[in-house]
């Protein structure tokens, strides 16, 4: 062996990593499986579909239909993406755990909330990597109608990006309460049915008992509000332009204690667990 | 200086899925010194297993004490001075088993030269030099037990934990594997290891631990065990009485021959040959079974 073993007699010579390297270590790992498993190939054939559907809207002559084909191209763009991160975050802990890729892990001098965060931080880099194509492929098949960039759909990305890590928290928390699939299934309801269950919340609010009303507060508070990152409407209506910078940071502010708090619910199950 | 592992009065239970709690393991308590190799032996079920687990900090004990190094089980210090195999292990199937271990040692802290160094001298070593580029999902499961086997040598571990650590191993391999296992030895590592291949634990151990329903039923060191299973048995001519000495006797012609259960026996009966007159024609000292031993205990302790 390269160093004999006297040299390690000492424990305070033993080498120690720094969380942020586990992190991006474990991270890493994630992104480089999801790519050689093709995940995100998918992504990029959408993504083709996308601009060729758009190449045959432009060649029915359906130019100038430039708030049509944008709202279409941020309700594609959320879809797919969402999908990605529902799926990835709901599959990375479970996944480890059923295919016992978890004990090598563990024996490492590193904590279960270490891997927690790794292994969201890689989920929340293969959801943005596959958006970011995404992205792209939408921005060029977007391009063929003519429609220019504007600084709205900057934020659109931006506050997109942030809500899908949101999802990628909620997702890996879920995955921690319930069987992979039941996850992915509640992910994908909260992801898609939110908005709806808010706006449900709030028209019967004003009728309800004030019980009731603190109890739809409650669930107000603890649901996630992933509307307020899609901003798909906005970007699509040249008109409105981008939201005050406030409203940008105070949706960082919701997006990091919401997924802190999904996080630490999920170390909270996972810190004791037998494995 | 402190035991390498010192476990004492340890239970681990477990919830089933129908919600009952199994006892795992029952007041279990033993010691393994720096250096020693102890073998944890035990059928299937025993809970061998479970207290590497919990060795580990995979499972925390219901009560009792779990400590390597005089640092508690599971904790980062002594994860640190730790290199473990698990029982069953896939490795990550798109990754290369070089970017396997490259991945587990840098969470081990090991970066850059060092480290890349390490990881392909270590893949060399257990056999895999010509497959450290290839994906997991392409190795057979012995070479992937090779890629586990380096990823618990990575950072030069004080103590080896290995469960079942020649599991789809080929002969080939094994006889590599213990070679790895007894240079480490020689360095100064301490090796605990669960196995079912009762001819690797008596190459390799000092000491065993037998293990059954969770309890420790024998402790045991390997040097007297052999002696103990060890078996004489001289072929003489001639009138010679072993009355004292054994009863398993047996005659063809004018030869017979006598099986004794100890040298000190055997010594006897030889003297007592050559004093009433007979002739040795053969000794022979013929190794016991481990295997037998193990499924004694095991029968005297069910």
């Amino acid at each position: 062996m390269s160093a004999p073993a006297i040299e390690f007699l000492n424990p305070t010579v033993r080498p120690t990593a720094t969380r942020t390297r586990l992190w991006l270590s474990l991270a890493r790992a994630v992104i480089l499986e999801s790519l050689r498993r093709k995940d995100l190939y998918v992504v990029g054939i959408l993504g083709f579909l996308l601009m060729v559907s758009a190449g045959t809207l432009g060649f029915f002559g359906l130019q100038g239909l430039e708030t049509f084909a944008k709202d279409l191209a941020t309700t594609v763009l959320g879809l797919f993406s969402t999908i990605v991160a529902v799926l990835t975050g709901s599959r990375l802990m479970p996944d480890e755990i059923r295919n016992r890729t978890l004990y090598p892990l563990l024996a490492r001098p590193m904590s279960r909330f270490d891997l927690i965060m790794g292994k969201f931080l890689g989920a929340v880099a293969v959801t943005w990597i596959a958006f970011g194509i995404l992205a792209v492929l939408t921005g060029l098949a977007l391009a063929l109608f003519g429609v220019r960039f504007e600084a709205v759909m900057g934020q659109y990305l931006l506050l997109k990006s942030l809500g899908l890590a949101v999802v990628c928290a909620v997702s890996l928390c879920l995955s921690m309460v319930m069987t992979p699939s039941a996850a992915a299934t509640m992910g994908f309801v909260l992801a898609f049915g939110t908005t709806m269950i808010v706006r449900a919340l709030t028209m019967a609010y004003e009728t309800a008992s004030p019980a009731m009303q603190w109890l739809f507060k409650l669930v107000n508070a603890a649901l996630p509000q992933y509307g307020l990152f899609d901003m798909g409407s906005r970007a699509a209506n040249s008109g409105w332009g981008p939201v005050p910078l406030w409203v940008v940071g105070a949706l960082l502010g919701y997006a990091v204690c919401y997924s802190s708090a999904m996080l630490a619910l999920a170390w909270l199950k996972f810190r004791r667990q037998v494995v | 200086m402190k035991p390498a592992i010192f476990v004492n009065d340890l239970v681990i239970h477990y919830r089933q899925k129908n919600g009952q709690n199994v006892e795992a393991v029952r007041g279990l308590s033993f010691e393994v010194e720096p250096g020693e190799v102890v073998g944890f032996l035990g059928p299937n079920g025993a809970g061998k297993s479970s207290t590497l687990k919990a060795l580990m900090g995979f499972a925390p004990p219901k009560s009792g004490q779990a400590e390597v190094f005089g640092l508690e089980a599971g904790s980062l210090e002594a994860k640190n001075r730790i290199g473990y195999l698990p029982e069953v292990a896939l490795y990550y199937p798109y990754l290369t088993p070089l970017e396997t271990l490259t991945l587990y040692g840098e969470l081990q802290g090991l970066r850059g030269a060092s480290l890349r160094h390490q990881a392909t001298e270590l893949l060399e070593v257990v056999g895999l030099g010509g497959a450290m580029r290839k994906q997991n999902r392409h190795l057979s499961k012995g070479m992937l037990q090779r890629v586990g086997i380096a990823q618990s040598l990575l950072g030069e571990p004080e103590l080896l934990i290995l469960d079942e650590v020649t599991s789809g191993l080929d002969p080939v391999g094994r006889k590599e594997l213990r070679q790895i296992l007894k240079d480490r030895q020689a360095q100064g590592c301490t090796l605990f290891f669960s196995s079912h291949e009762l001819a690797e634990v008596e190459m390799l151990c000092d000491r065993i631990l037998l293990i059954h329903r969770g309890q420790l039923i024998e402790e045991r060191r390997m040097a007297a065990l052999k002696d103990e299973l060890r078996q004489y048995q001289v072929t003489f001519t001639g009138q010679v009485s072993m009355v004292g000495l054994t009863d398993d006797l047996t005659s063809w012609g004018t030869s017979t021959t006598a099986r004794f259960e100890s040298k000190s026996l055997l010594v006897q009966a030889l003297e007592r040959i050559f004093t009433q007159g007979g002739s040795v024609q053969d000794v022979l000292a013929q190794e016991g079974s481990l295997e037998e031993y193990f499924v004694q205990t095991i029968g005297r302790a069910a």
